[in-house]
């Protein structure tokens, strides 16, 4: 309702706008029958070796109870809990570098390091990963070629190496975003805790930690529903040892053919993105409020 | 209440020895530059214990410099800065034991007013307690009693003010900083704090150091001025010495309100100089002169409340068309065209309202000074 009202007032002040609500409305039209088309395919029965679905059934729904589906929707939501709670701890120096690095060059490295994966499609993202992570990738020879190690450490297909890949999916959305708030920090602040008997520490921590905590909470929550969907690190690095809920999607469908039980992980997917979304903005909400507004 | 103060204010130690040992905070020889700008040039200056030191200065005159420097926000390129005894160049600032009060306040806004004020003590590791009870003392002693669990935007500014000073004054620092605190109110709230500070500050005995531009805020605040321009310290005086005695040009024109007439050096006998401009010989001090040979030009500096005018015909040092007047409730402000002036125009402040009808505009007088007030430098 409030959205609603927002939106009207902002049409109305700026009337070039209102050219834009046609095409909008008719995307939204599209993503809604598909998502309706998604939901009654959840609700079909699956007749084997047909492409069709069969009548309505709540079949698939129950079926997604067997300890082998929860077991990848605990390891998606897992998975997303560990990418975002990594990519929060390697982002957030860098945030802190990136805003206050004086020096124009590094400012301009650690940026174009940090957003350089946007501009890189998902699987050559993941193939590079794949060269660095694999047996005879780039670590595993270095540190056999150092001898530290006898044989390779298992980067590829295990749970760590897909999680690395998608650290570095999700860092760049965390880092703009945490450096945003952490911009929006007054110096005047820091040096008020100082003056007050503060060391570096204890002023970051009191001051910096707290103030920074929506860019925490956006970032987190960004790089948390960004996981979730992910397919093609998890189907590459992971290797159908790791399965994340799009992979469950794939293999139904695609080597199945079971489209509705494939519709019906994606509709209870879904759900429990929003689910955890919500969860995670109740747990947050005290957080927020430390915010500077 | 006055329990309060005295809890809180620093044993002042009753100057039994020489004047050395009463200094808070001295800069000796003091330099400072940022790239190719030279910020502080050989500054040296003593702030004794208990005082209320402006540092005085348009802006980029170096005194937001200086008193970083006491803040330990940068250390100084060369000379010493030192609170009390201890030299402090590389010091940090949070074991500097200051208390400072920024232009914006830079409260807390994630925190509490209580928190605010506590952070200082909290810092120090002072059990709960202690913290509780001293934030109630001080936010009483600053008029704040019982806004505890306010956040700072729940306050207005007057009010974020006082708990900014609060902040800084709990935690009985060496040395109060204030980085132009009253740049942000409103005239009137801003009068009103100004007396409030001066009284806190006076009753706590705390040693400040108040940074400002605002040279009536210097005047009517400070026990002394160090007036400050590019980088140098001009000069350091009580308020009423630095505006009856400038030591040059500078000072006299920043501080207050100055006519500035143009006459030539009759001759110098002592630490005299006379200074003739029109009919009238000018009893002025020697010292802006030294060097000036006579008949050089010169230029007197005459405040507006010193000069009198009058329509009875003889002898006066300048004549002048009334321009305009501006009644200011107490006094007249009277504009005159003058050619002896250097920028063509004089003002005159004249006490009541009678000048409004004495002097209509059009009207030509005679103008006198009164004796022993002016000050002349080389023009």
């Amino acid at each position: 309702m409030c959205a609603r009202d927002h939106v009207g007032a902002t049409v109305k002040t700026q009337p070039f706008l209102r050219s834009f609500v046609t095409p909008a409305a008719l995307c939204a039209l599209a993503f809604l029958i598909a998502m309706a088309a998604v939901l009654q395919y959840s609700l079909r029965a699956y007749i084997p070796g047909s492409l069709d679905p069969g009548g309505l059934t709540l079949a698939n729904f129950t079926a997604l109870l067997k300890p082998l589906y929860a077991q990848v929707f605990l390891n998606t939501v897992w998975i997303c809990f560990l990418t975002a709670s990594y990519t929060l701890i390697v982002g957030y120096p860098l945030a802190y570098a990136l805003v206050h690095v004086r020096n124009r060059f590094a400012k301009s490295a650690i940026l174009i390091t940090v957003v350089t994966p946007l501009f890189l499609g998902e699987v050559v993202r993941t193939y590079s990963w794949i060269i660095v992570l694999g047996n005879n990738g780039f670590i595993n020879s270095i540190l056999l070629q150092l001898g530290i190690i006898e044989t390779p450490f298992q980067f590829m297909f295990t749970r760590f190496g897909v999680v690395v890949a998608l650290v570095h999916v999700t860092m760049p959305v965390m880092v703009i975003m945490l450096a945003a708030a952490l911009s929006h920090i007054d110096r005047d602040y820091l040096e008020a805790a100082e003056s007050l008997g503060a060391g570096r520490i204890r002023a970051f921590a009191t001051v910096t930690l707290p103030l920074s905590m929506p860019g925490i909470i956006a970032g987190v929550t960004t790089s948390f529903a960004w996981t979730f969907s992910a397919f093609a690190t998890p189907q590459l690095i992971g290797g159908g040892q790791v399965n994340m809920i799009s992979n469950l999607v794939y293999q139904l469908g695609f080597a199945s053919f079971n489209f509705p039980f494939a519709a019906s992980l994606c509709v209870a997917g879904l759900a429990l993105t929003l689910a955890v979304l919500s969860l995670l903005r109740l747990a947050t909400r005290p957080l927020e409020k430390m915010g500077p507004h | 209440m006055s329990s309060t103060a005295a809890d809180m204010r620093r044993d002042v130690p009753q100057a039994a020895g020489g004047a050395g040992d009463d200094i808070a905070v001295r800069f000796s020889g003091v330099a400072k530059r940022f790239g190719d700008v030279v910020a502080l040039n050989d500054v040296s200056l003593a702030i004794r214990r208990g005082e209320l030191m402006t540092l005085l200065g348009p802006s980029g005159c170096g005194k937001t410099t200086l008193l970083n420097l006491v803040a330990g926000f940068f250390s100084p390129d060369a000379g010493q800065v030192l609170i009390g005894d201890e030299l402090v160049n590389n010091v940090a600032t949070y074991k500097r034991e200051i208390g400072m009060m920024f232009q914006n306040y830079a409260l807390f806004p994630h925190m509490t007013v209580a928190a605010n004020v506590g952070y200082g003590l909290k810092m120090r590791r002072l059990p709960r307690a202690d913290i509780e009870r001293r934030v109630g003392d001080v936010l009483a002693l600053v008029k704040l009693a019982g806004l505890q669990e306010r956040k700072p935007r729940q306050l207005s500014g007057g009010q974020q003010q006082r708990v900014a000073l609060a902040r800084a004054l709990v935690i009985n620092p060496r040395v109060l900083l204030l980085d132009e605190p009253f740049s942000a109110l409103d005239k009137n709230l801003r009068a009103s704090m100004q007396v409030e500070l001066r009284e806190i500050q006076r009753t706590l005995g705390v040693t400040t150091i108040f940074v400002t531009h605002d040279q009536s805020e210097a005047l009517s605040l400070s026990d002394r001025i160090a007036v400050m321009l590019e980088g140098r310290v001009r000069q350091v005086g009580a308020p009423a010495e630095i505006y009856a005695q400038p030591c040059e040009r500078f000072v006299a024109s920043f501080v207050g309100d100055a006519n500035v007439l143009r006459g030539r050096l009759d001759r110098v006998a002592g630490g005299e100089a006379i200074v003739a401009l029109g009919d009238a010989r000018v009893k002025v001090s020697a010292v802006p002169l030294t060097g000036l040979a006579s008949a050089a030009a010169v230029d007197l500096f005459v405040r507006p409340e010193q000069m009198q005018v009058s329509d009875a015909p003889g002898p006066c040092a300048s004549v002048g068309t009334v321009a305009a007047q501006i009644y200011q409730g107490g006094h007249v402000d009277l504009y005159l065209d003058s050619v002896d002036s250097v920028s063509g125009r004089l003002l005159v402040r004249l006490p009541g309202h009678e000048a409004m009808t004495r002097w209509p505009i059009g009207a030509r007088v005679n103008i006198s000074f009164d004796r022993d007030t002016a000050v002349a430098f080389p023009a």
